[in-house]
């Protein structure tokens, strides 16, 4: 376990960064290494990696926010989970790496006019990230249930990959033997060694301006002690909902907070006649034969997510929780033209969030989870459960008219991971709420560095896409901020 | 790409729904003498009335018409009589714009299983069924394909009792009869029947409904194109059980579609007005919305039910049918339109 700061009631630093995720733990790193005097502020605890079961109840309630209870609002409503810990959603996620693509790179250049944006320049970016993270295909055997989402897109002669992760295998070569290279084991510690200060359990209330600069954060620590830090300049990196949130409580409005983008996403658990479940490991394939509009996953599958699985149609299905063993959870995301709106409410600690989805989105939903279950059915599955009110058991292709006949969006479970696109960067100041490099516009030195500023969501895992974009605004402020 | 192997010409060949625009387009292409397609062996064909029958005797002197009716199994006993060898069965018959929704079952699912089980008693060695893209409902978006295997999600009465036909194709080729299916999307071309000549009415008068800018995807498949695709279908070994769509090359868009027959009608001398009906999209939901009421009551009407299904994706990928029986959809929409236009023309229709 790496050195903590002590809580004080007054901090000062040269740059503050406010979060400890994929965006933060990677800025103060660079910063750090360059010799500036860097305090990271993180909501949640330090929580060691070996004292955790990943994808496990006992995680949700320690690493998640709200305990991985967190919703937009919206017809239907979609669920969320962010990662409040240091270390943020790297610490509870699957783990997998996808570059963007250039089609992606290239809309969000040109949609956005975003300056010194160029593909080499991020790729070599991507290679960095890669590198600290030891990206890489499993080198054993994979999981049962990934197994099977690869036989059954095979058989349908649909497109599929095993997707990398960053993870080591020092305890063998099996997937589930993987060690994940998440912040706290990467970057944070990086960060740290080169003197960055690193202050957990500390939630920003809110930053303090001085007409265009800030100069001081107002926190909360445990057992709702205050404390200040004084900072010359400040990086938020809290997420695309909490990011979006303290800028609003810190008097920013304008386009912050009004285009989140997520990657809505519906679920079925399938039953095989033989025991497919591990627990503490997801699949690492996924079918992108649709890609980007439609991808396939497989999901976490501890028996309470599971039992989650299956509570839409409980009545129905409620007998095959005893089976979980033999079941796996999986998933189908979409990349979205709805979006959706994060608006700090006074009083109240987390902000509002909607989301509303397009027809064209919730159509593709339906078709997205008919499109699974075939790919479950050819892989064997005996019975597939849909995670929608009232859904039918699905034994047989006959029974898939049954799933798309009955599927509304409007009755779905549907929820996301990938939030995105609430602080968009771009020098089109009608679209973008920062400027090219991630500052706030609005403000001298105020800037965000994590998923907030990607212009959409990308179709694919965006780690990669934060990391990288991040790399790529801690070099420029090094060279030209300070 | 290598066409693969066919299989030699069946001794005799029974076509159902042999008087219907398929059927006839089917009887023409084996009975035509010199044709590309033209065949020795028997051509049993099933027609509904004398008639019909001559309409069919007249496109070849090869083609036997035999009177008999789907619905009524009985009548079918002379279909295989006196029919030795290999038999393939090209099955056409079926209806897709009824009075009743009843109807729909009663031609396309019980139809089926008559021929199916037919075919199974007289051995026959190869049964294609004319299938349809309305098993599998619409696309979520312009841009996506509908892949060789997908999930059913049947539009209305029509594309259930088409599903249900498929699956009991699936069963007797499980049960161990050589039975393959083609899935045709929306087909133009000669021997079409009158309310195809209303298409071409409504396009010349710039009268065409479009929504929403025109920009959904349509497959279509020319009729020759289809021929094409059935008779692969038929010779080309490969497993029971197999479906391909056949359509053309590549999905249109409606407003391409509708600029293309607009000027194959001007390239044939005919008079177009601009297509103005702009119309929106609550338009075709409503109507849909009517098309599903009726249907739930057992009634079908053709006009509301086609304007319901005019603001949907409708879009196939035919990789598969090209890879496995060496598919070359080799007319283009324009030149498929100004065949049929100047059939129709041949046929004294008023356009």
């Amino acid at each position: 376990m790496i050195g903590l700061t002590p809580a004080l009631s007054h901090h000062s630093c040269q740059v503050l960064v406010i979060g400890s995720g994929a965006g933060g733990a990677t800025t103060a790193a660079l910063l750090a290494e360059s010799g500036v005097d860097v305090l990271i502020v993180e909501e949640g605890p330090w929580i060691e990696q070996d004292s955790v079961v990943p994808f496990s109840l006992d995680q949700m309630d320690r690493q998640y926010r709200s305990g991985g209870v967190t919703v937009a609002l919206g017809r239907p409503s979609i669920a969320y989970t962010e990662g409040r810990c240091a270390g943020g959603g790297t610490e509870i996620n699957s783990g997998l790496y996808r570059r963007p693509s250039e089609e992606t790179l290239d809309r969000w250049r040109t949609g956005y006019a975003i300056h010194d944006f160029d593909d080499d320049t991020f790729y070599a970016a991507c290679d960095e990230v890669e590198r600290s993270l030891s990206v890489q295909t499993v080198p054993g055997r994979h999981t049962p249930a990934s197994e099977r989402l690869r036989r059954g897109a095979e058989r349908l002669g649909w497109q599929h990959d095993e997707i990398p992760r960053w993870m080591t295998y020092p305890d063998g070569d099996d997937a589930a033997a993987g060690r994940r290279q998440s912040m706290t084991r990467t970057y944070l510690p990086r960060a740290v060694l080169a003197g960055a200060r690193l202050l957990c359990d500390h939630r920003v209330d809110r930053l303090i301006l001085d007409r265009a600069r800030a100069f001081r954060a107002e926190l909360t620590g445990p057992g709702q002690a205050p404390a200040t830090i004084d900072f010359e300049h400040v990086i938020v990196c809290a997420g695309a909902i909490q990011t979006p949130a303290l800028l609003q409580r810190s008097g920013f409005r304008g386009l912050v907070g009004r285009a989140l983008s997520v990657h809505p996403t519906v679920k079925l658990a399938a039953r095989f006649d033989e025991a497919i479940n591990v627990v503490d490991d997801v699949p690492v394939h996924q079918v992108k034969e649709f890609s980007p509009d439609l991808s396939f996953g497989g999901s976490a599958s501890h028996p309470g997510l599971v039992a989650l699985a299956l509570t839409d149609s409980w009545a129905a299905m409620r007998e095959a929780v005893t089976s979980w063993p033999e079941i796996a959870v999986y998933y189908a995301a979409i990349t979205s033209q709805g979006r959706g709106r994060v608006v700090a409410i006074p009083g109240m600690r987390d902000p509002l969030v909607t989301y509303r989805l397009t027809r064209r989105d919730r159509d593709l939903l339906g078709q997205g989870l008919a499109r699974l279950a075939l790919v479950m059915l050819e892989a064997g599955a005996r019975d597939v459960y849909p995670s929608f009110k009232n859904a039918p058991i699905v034994s047989s292709r006959a029974d898939l008219a049954n799933l798309t006949s009955g599927f509304s969006a409007a009755a779905a479970s549907v929820m996301t991971v990938h939030l995105c696109s609430t602080v968009p960067m771009g020098s089109d100041s009608s679209r973008a709420a920062a400027d090219s490099h991630g500052r706030v516009f609005g403000a001298d030195n105020v800037y965000v560095n994590d998923a907030s500023l990607l212009p959409d969501a990308p179709g694919v895992n965006p780690q990669a896409s934060v990391m990288a974009v991040a790399l790529r605004n801690a070099r420029r402020f090094i060279g030209e901020e300070l | 790409m290598t066409t693969p192997p066919f299989r030699s010409v069946p001794d005799a060949t029974v076509i159902t729904g042999a008087a219907g625009w398929l059927g006839t387009a089917l009887t023409h292409a084996l009975a035509l003498p010199g044709g590309a397609w033209s065949r020795s062996g028997r051509i049993r064909t099933l027609v509904r009335n004398r008639v019909e029958g001559d309409r069919l005797v007249a496109l070849g002197s090869a083609v036997e018409p035999v009177i008999g009716d789907l619905l009524d199994p009985g009548s079918l006993a002379g279909l295989f009589e006196g029919l030795n060898g290999d038999i393939d069965v090209l099955h056409t018959a079926g209806i897709i714009h009824p009075p009743r929704v009843a109807d729909f079952y009663r031609v396309n699912l019980d139809g089926t299983r008559t021929m199916l089980d037919l075919s199974t008693r007289h051995g026959v060695r190869r049964f294609v069924h004319v299938s349809s893209n309305s098993p599998f409902g619409t696309n979520s978006h312009p841009e996506d394909r509908f892949r060789n295997d997908e999930p059913y999600h049947p539009y209305y009465g029509y594309g259930t009792s088409k599903m249900q036909a498929e699956l009991a194709v699936f069963e007797a080729a499980a049960a161990g009869l050589d039975a393959v299916l083609v899935r045709p999307p929306w087909f133009y071309g000669p021997h079409q029947p009158p309310r195809q000549t209303t298409f071409f009415k409504m396009v010349r008068a710039g009268r065409f409904p479009v929504f929403a800018g025109g920009n959904q995807s349509r497959s279509m498949v020319y009729i020759d194109n289809l021929v094409q695709g059935l008779l692969r279908a038929e010779l080309v070994a490969t497993p029971a059980g197999s479906a391909w769509w056949i359509a053309d090359e590549r999905p249109y868009t409606v407003e391409e579609i509708v600029e293309t027959v607009g000027r194959a009608l001007v390239d044939e001398g005919f008079e177009v007005r601009p297509n103005r009906l702009r119309v929106p999209d609550i338009v075709a939901r409503a109507a849909e919305f009517a098309d599903a009421t009726l249907q739930r009551a057992g009634r079908y009407h053709q006009q509301i039910h086609v304007l319901g299904e005019m603001n949907k994706n409708i879009a196939c990928d035919i990789s598969v049918a090209r890879g496995d029986l060496g598919y070359a959809p080799d007319v283009s929409l324009y030149d498929g339109m100004r065949n049929s236009i100047r059939w129709c023309a041949e046929q004294g229709l008023d356009l």
